[in-house]
């Protein structure tokens, strides 16, 4: 895909970006179904229904169920794309398990309204666990891709994936940027978008461009801070963790998402093995709230540009000592 | 072995007879090796792989589905039931797929005849043990398999009594009704016990005719142990246009004096002994 098209995807929410792209793949292939669980329209998997009515089904509100016809389509040869709200998809975490991880079928599994993005509806609905509950499955592929147009990315490269995989996607939120930085998108490889050698922050999914404000911030400020982007969360790219837990001595991560089993945690596991360095987990403590936008639950729990600086700066003076 | 289709002949009285007493010999050959197996392999679920014997025997006997897995145009078993899975192994060695040392080893780590069917595991298509998973994953394939446009293959799926306590299993057979799944078909393995005891005494199952007949199903019984029965109802239901249900009333621990109608899974080496002899005079 060339960037003149990613341009035209930088106007697109996650999920209408989510929509566009299972319409895209049913040209591509002959061979992809949708299965919905009466969030068609919400979730934009009705794009791919509406033009491909007999690849497209929808179970009702019944995720468990959706999860094993899923995997009993793919294991008649189909490349399926299941795809719900991703809080209610974890209600199913055992039929992820038992049904599609425990046998490795590449059944790919999309969860819309992750982390903040449904605002308005409050803690119910603000699925701020999926990434802990997914990431530990053995073969589980996990994308968490930064805006509209990863998102786009990570669901047209998912299809040739032969693991199970999840893809988290948000709502109408977010600050598209990455149709502007020039990369591959290859999953399994962490990007990283500026070097430095005084701390690392590492970021996945919506935080990108707080991790990228945190950035200048520092810069200001006269320190030389790197910036990391991991919108595969599992298959870790560990090379890079540990080459920046070497280079900068000092890692703050930032998610959209519980820093209890997250992407924080996945990365304090990952460098107590390898390289220990100290570190700060910027992200979710507890449940939301309903609120009037995504960016006031941010400020709610911390997780915005001042304080990622702030705390990586606490960090570079600690290494320092 | 033997499979009757519109293309042949269908088989006079005798040869009927002769099909039928062979089924018979291989179920009471499966119990025999069932009892076997649970003399070595302290995880078998006695009570409920013997309620399941003739209705798996006939679906594996009658050639309807086989215990070498092949490509997808063909007849799939999903047995929804994982915990029974020890049947299919007796089954497949009272049939020659399976050596006595192989069934011996059932439940081993090196072993592919795992205690519930996982990935590989012979004669069952998918991984199950978590009930009310194998029932979602069967629609699913008949599904596929209609869309691939093999109509004339059906997907079988064994459903315990119990497991319909599992809201999953009707959130499929909704979905299955909903998409009128003519080559799915489920059925009930009614022995009207679960693991902690009679099935109404545990929750209710209301009346299963009518919950199912609400669905818009046709709603078939049959005596689960009878196996010239079983395949006369299986004829009807595939040679039917509407979706179907079969019940199979059955008894748990069937051809076990001390099991039959009880929630016990397992049995003393001694009781063991005692039931195997009283078989081999």
């Amino acid at each position: 895909m060339s960037i003149s098209s990613l341009a035209e995807l930088s106007e697109l929410t996650p999920r209408d970006a989510l929509g566009k792209a299972l319409v895209e793949l049913g040209s591509m292939y002959k061979d992809v179904v949708v299965v919905t669980a009466d969030v068609g329209e919400a979730t934009r998997a009705k794009y791919f229904g509406d033009r491909y009515p007999d690849r497209y089904f929808n179970v009702g509100i019944a995720e468990q169920d959706m999860l094993g016809v899923a995997a009993g389509l793919a294991l008649t040869g189909f490349r399926v794309y299941a795809v719900a709200f991703a809080m209610f998809l974890m209600r199913a975490w055992e039929q992820v398990r038992n049904s599609i991880v425990r046998m490795n079928i590449p059944v790919k599994i999309v969860g819309t309204h992750a982390g903040f993005s449904d605002a308005y509806d409050g803690a119910s609905h603000q699925c701020l666990e999926d990434i802990a509950l997914m990431r530990i499955l053995p073969n589980m592929t996990v994308i968490v891709p930064a805006d509209a147009p990863e998102v786009y990315r990570a669901v047209i490269e998912s299809a040739e994936l032969k693991t199970p995989c999840y893809i988290r996607v948000g709502r109408d939120y977010t600050r598209n940027i990455t149709h502007t930085l020039d990369y591959e998108f290859k999953i399994g490889k962490a990007v990283v978008i500026e070097d430095g050698t005084d701390v690392a922050i590492f970021t996945t999914g919506m935080t990108l461009w707080i991790a990228l404000e945190a950035y200048n911030i520092l810069k200001d400020m006269g320190y030389d801070p790197a910036v990391v982007h991991f919108h595969t969360v599992t298959p870790l790219d560990v090379h890079t963790v540990e080459e920046y837990a070497r280079k900068t001595g000092a890692i703050v991560t930032i998610e959209e998402h519980l820093v209890r089993g997250g992407f924080g945690s996945l990365i304090a596991e990952t460098v107590v093995q390898t390289y220990a360095v100290p570190m700060i987990m910027v992200g979710a403590y507890g449940f939301g709230r309903s609120a009037r936008s995504p960016e006031e639950l941010y400020r709610y729990y911390g997780i915005e540009p001042n304080e990622v600086a702030l705390r990586a700066i606490e960090l570079i003076k600690l290494r320092k000592k | 072995m033997f499979k009757e289709d519109s293309r042949t002949v269908s088989p006079g009285r005798s040869v009927r007879m002769t099909i039928s007493k062979c089924l018979r010999t291989i179920s009471e050959k499966a119990r025999t090796y069932l009892l076997l197996i649970a003399l070595y392999n302290p995880g078998v679920h006695l009570g409920s792989a013997l309620s399941v014997i003739e209705i798996l025997t006939a679906l594996y006997g009658s050639g309807r589905v086989s215990f070498l897995k092949g490509d997808i145009d063909r007849n799939w078993l999903i047995l929804s039931k994982g915990h029974a899975v020890h049947a299919v192994y007796a089954i497949a060695a009272a049939m020659g797929y399976l050596s006595w040392s192989e069934l011996r080893n059932s439940g081993t780590i090196g072993s592919p005849l795992q205690n519930h069917p996982e990935l590989g595991t012979p004669g069952v298509d998918v991984a199950a043990g978590s009930l009310g998973q194998g029932v979602s994953m069967s629609v699913g394939i008949a599904l596929g398999l209609r869309m691939r446009g093999l109509r004339n293959r059906r997907v079988y799926v064994i459903i315990g009594d119990g497991e319909l306590d599992e809201g999953q299993t009707w959130e499929a057979f909704t979905t299955a009704a909903h998409y009128g799944l003519t080559n799915w078909i489920p059925i009930i393995d009614y022995n009207k016990i679960q693991l902690d005891g009679k099935i109404d005494d545990v929750k209710r199952k209301g009346d299963l005719r009518k919950r199912f007949e609400a669905l818009g199903y046709q709603v078939v019984e049959v005596d689960g142990h009878d196996i010239d029965s079983i395949l006369a109802v299986l004829e009807d239901v595939e040679s039917s246009d509407k979706m179907s249900v079969i019940i199979a009333h059955t008894v748990r621990g069937k051809g076990v004096p001390v099991l039959e109608n009880t929630n016990r899974q397992r049995m003393l080496r001694e009781e063991i002994l005692q039931v195997l002899k009283e078989r081999m005079l």
